[in-house]
């Protein structure tokens, strides 16, 4: 059989056995080996080697390798308690402040904590029922400012799907040139109040 | 891939056991890979425990979109680079020719010439790359290996040598036509 395309390069005959070829270089490939014994003979050569390289045996890993890495690890650091800084501080200025007191103003440490008791059961008396009222009107606002928001979006959504995509890019822009109409009205009408 | 991803999050969170998981997964290629490279068993074993205590401190560094295999193979090959520099081995510049002991460079274009791979079978072959291994420069060497041992695909060495593919590809083509020399030679 004649040889009717040039030899292919040694790294493509190990390319071929990988399937790294292309399909057009590979059918190539193939052709030309048909025709060329001294290419055929290179090609099995590699093939066995490349057989060979791809079953190379594993190295062995012994019994309990796995374990001493893990007894290698380090230890995971221990992490300080992050409550407990605010707290000794708070624990420790409260200590402070009551023998400050003490000295200044001559009152037994129970004195003070009397004092003190009395002192906040009376702001939590005054506190405590205007903090309630504050809690349910900020609810109400909240509950009606949420319908409106969400009837205002049911309505969006409606209009979109009403009008498709291009229709709602229509009213956007008209609201924008709405909006920016009404922004130089009022800039023009105080530049006249102005002069 | 996503099994290794949960494992790595179960590890960041604490969870030891989850690293022992990736530990058993990849003891065994990872020491394939040092043990091939290196050609001494003892040494790849240490080496993989280094290893693996590097990447569990690095653990919060690895990036989920990337595969945790070519992290790991990337710790492990600067590992190397490390312990070849404090040896001073004599390592292969990735973008010069490869000279063998005569100060020639090799040819590129192997000859088909007189087969001596016929005379042996699978085996016998295995073992005279094995042998012929050692005779192959460290840079081409770890190419080939994670290549034919590890099965990487190109990309995915390149990716994880930070070379471009076509080189690559030249490298370890280079390496498997200097082990049929070695190996025709011997």
């Amino acid at each position: 059989m004649t040889i009717v395309t040039p030899c292919p390069r040694p790294e493509d005959l190990y390319f071929y056995l990988e399937g790294e070829l292309g399909p057009y270089d590979a059918a190539k490939l193939e052709e030309h080996i048909e025709g060329c014994d001294a290419c055929r003979e290179a090609l099995a050569e590699r093939r066995r080697l490349h057989e060979a390289f791809v079953s190379l045996p594993p190295f062995e890993v012994p019994e309990g390798f796995a374990r001493s890495v893990m007894e290698s690890l380090p230890e995971p650091e221990k992490r300080p308690l992050a409550w407990l800084a605010p707290l000794v501080t708070a624990a420790a200025a409260l200590g402070v402040g009551l023998i400050g007191f003490n000295l200044f103003t001559g009152l037994s440490v129970f004195d003070i904590l009397v004092a003190l008791n009395g002192f906040f059961g009376q702001a939590v008396a005054q506190v405590t029922p205007a903090a309630v009222k504050a809690i349910k009107v900020a609810g109400i606002v909240l509950k009606v400012a949420g319908d409106i928001l969400v009837a205002a979006l049911s309505g969006l959504t409606t209009v979109i799907r009403l009008l498709g995509p291009q229709g709602a890019l229509a009213i956007g822009l008209l609201v924008l040139l709405v909006t920016l109409a009404v922004i130089g009205a009022r800039r023009f009408l105080n530049q006249g109040e102005q002069s | 891939m996503t099994e290794d991803r949960q494992f790595v999050s179960r590890a960041l969170k604490g969870d030891r056991k989850a690293f022992e998981m990736i530990v058993r997964k990849y003891e065994q290629p990872l020491t394939s890979y040092l043990g091939r490279v290196t050609g001494e068993r003892e040494a790849a074993l240490d080496f993989a425990q280094e290893i693996f205590v590097k990447a569990y401190c690095s653990l919060a560094s690895f990036r989920p979109e990337f595969k945790f295999s070519t992290w790991l193979f990337k710790i492990a090959s600067n590992h190397l680079i490390d312990h070849w520099r404090k040896k001073k081995l004599a390592t292969v510049s990735l973008d010069q020719p490869i000279d063998n002991e005569d100060g020639e460079v090799l040819p590129q274009v192997a000859d088909p010439g007189p087969s001596v791979v016929r005379k042996f079978e699978l085996a016998e072959i295995r073992q005279k790359i094995e042998r012929a291994l050692s005779s192959v420069p460290a840079g081409l060497r770890e190419l080939f290996v994670l290549r034919h041992v590890n099965e990487f695909s190109y990309e995915e060495i390149a990716d994880l040598k930070g070379l471009p593919v076509g080189t690559v590809k030249n490298r370890v083509f280079q390496a498997k036509e200097l082990l049929r020399k070695r190996m025709e030679e011997s």
